[in-house]
């Protein structure tokens, strides 16, 4: 009985064997994710007119060469390109009265902390990218009548949107 | 004495009859039947595209799945593995397998269709177990059918296309970004194919 056994075993192996020679396919997907900083936007200079003269009828700030101009830089994932837009004209109210202003910005933007270079901004952006350190300047600068602007302080509020693309 | 010779002589038989049979119809197809799998989007991986640092659960449905297509022999069985890592790692970097701020929990998610079309409709989702989805599948879908007859044994002459079909595979899921940083998070998923 002992050698019964012995030859099972001889002639299950070359089954076992057999079977081992299928052949399995492979094939790899790679899986993708890009993690972006968010956008930061931060002011580092407002922009300022000083006072009006008497007689002025316009206020202009160039954003290029204007030290006035308001000054921003934001802060995104390095080399990322984003879109920007912006709304150039709104409206100032009189803070201590019932006039108003209607205030037409104009942007210029550059990779490079320098005003004199920068170019200016559409309303509507798409091919601008953070630099390799992730930044992208911005300056701020407009236009506004005060031919028949009441006597006082105004404000307003600049909006302008940034995503990545 | 004279009893363990006939044993042993029939055992012998028995032996070679059998592996006769499995020769042409066995079931290690493998051998003698092709399969092949073909990725119907080369060069485009499963993206999740940009996300922001703790968005959150971002998924790509069934119909934003990579595909990939399994032909052969459509009255055979194929058994399917999928195995992906648990988590993206940055800049594929294994020493960020141990460290949350550089990793990205990935929920495998796979489906088959085999009613010869790709049509994710048409589908059956596999089950996911340990980061592994598998399934045995004919390659033709024959519902309650009973198998069909044994493959044709390969001959001269034989044409292969006329006995082949193809099953499409839908590989998806999700990742959870949390608080990690920002880059470039990658990792892979191993597709296996074999006939049962």
């Amino acid at each position: 009985m002992k050698k019964a056994f012995l030859i099972l075993l001889i002639f299950i192996f070359p089954a076992i064997s057999h079977a081992q020679e299928s052949t399995e396919l492979r094939a790899e997907v790679n899986i993708n994710a890009q993690i972006i900083r968010s956008i930061d936007l931060i002011t580092i200079n407002t922009m300022t007119f000083g006072n009006a003269q008497p007689g002025q009828e316009r206020l202009y700030v160039n954003p290029i060469n204007d030290v006035n101009s308001g000054f921003m830089v934001a802060l995104g994932t390095p080399g990322a390109a984003f879109r920007l837009d912006y709304l150039n004209e709104r409206r100032l109210t009189q803070i201590d009265g019932p006039g108003f202003l209607i205030f037409r910005y104009e942007l210029s933007g550059n990779s490079v902390e320098e005003q004199s270079s920068s170019e200016l901004l559409e309303v509507v952006n798409r091919n601008l990218q953070f630099n390799n350190e992730g930044r992208y300047y911005f300056w701020v600068g407009g236009e506004v009548n005060i031919e028949n602007a009441l006597p006082g302080n105004y404000e307003g509020d600049f909006t302008i949107e940034i995503d990545y693309i | 004495m004279y009893q363990k010779v006939i044993l042993i002589l029939l055992l012998t038989i028995t032996h070679v009859n059998l592996y006769a049979q499995e020769l042409n119809f066995g079931s290690d197809y493998s051998s003698i039947y092709s399969v092949s799998i073909s990725d119907l989007n080369p060069g485009l991986d499963l993206d999740f595209g940009l996300l922001a640092k703790n968005e959150g659960v971002s998924s790509l449905s069934m119909n934003e799945s990579k595909v990939i297509s399994i032909e052969g022999v459509r009255y055979l069985d194929v058994y399917v593995e999928i195995m992906a890592d648990e988590y993206l790692l940055k800049d594929g970097n294994p020493s960020c397998a141990t460290n949350p701020s550089c990793r990205i929990p990935f929920t495998l998610q796979a489906a088959y269709a085999n009613r010869g079309q790709n049509n994710t409709a048409q589908s059956t989702i596999m089950n996911v177990l340990s980061f592994t989805a598998t399934a045995l599948f004919p390659i033709k879908y024959r519902g309650n059918a009973p198998p069909g007859p044994p493959p044709t044994p390969v001959y001269s002459g034989y044409n292969p296309a006329l006995f082949n079909e193809t099953a499409y595979l839908y590989i998806y899921g999700s990742i959870n970004v949390g608080n990690v940083d920002a880059g470039s998070y990658t990792s892979d998923i191993t597709i296996t194919v074999s006939y049962d």
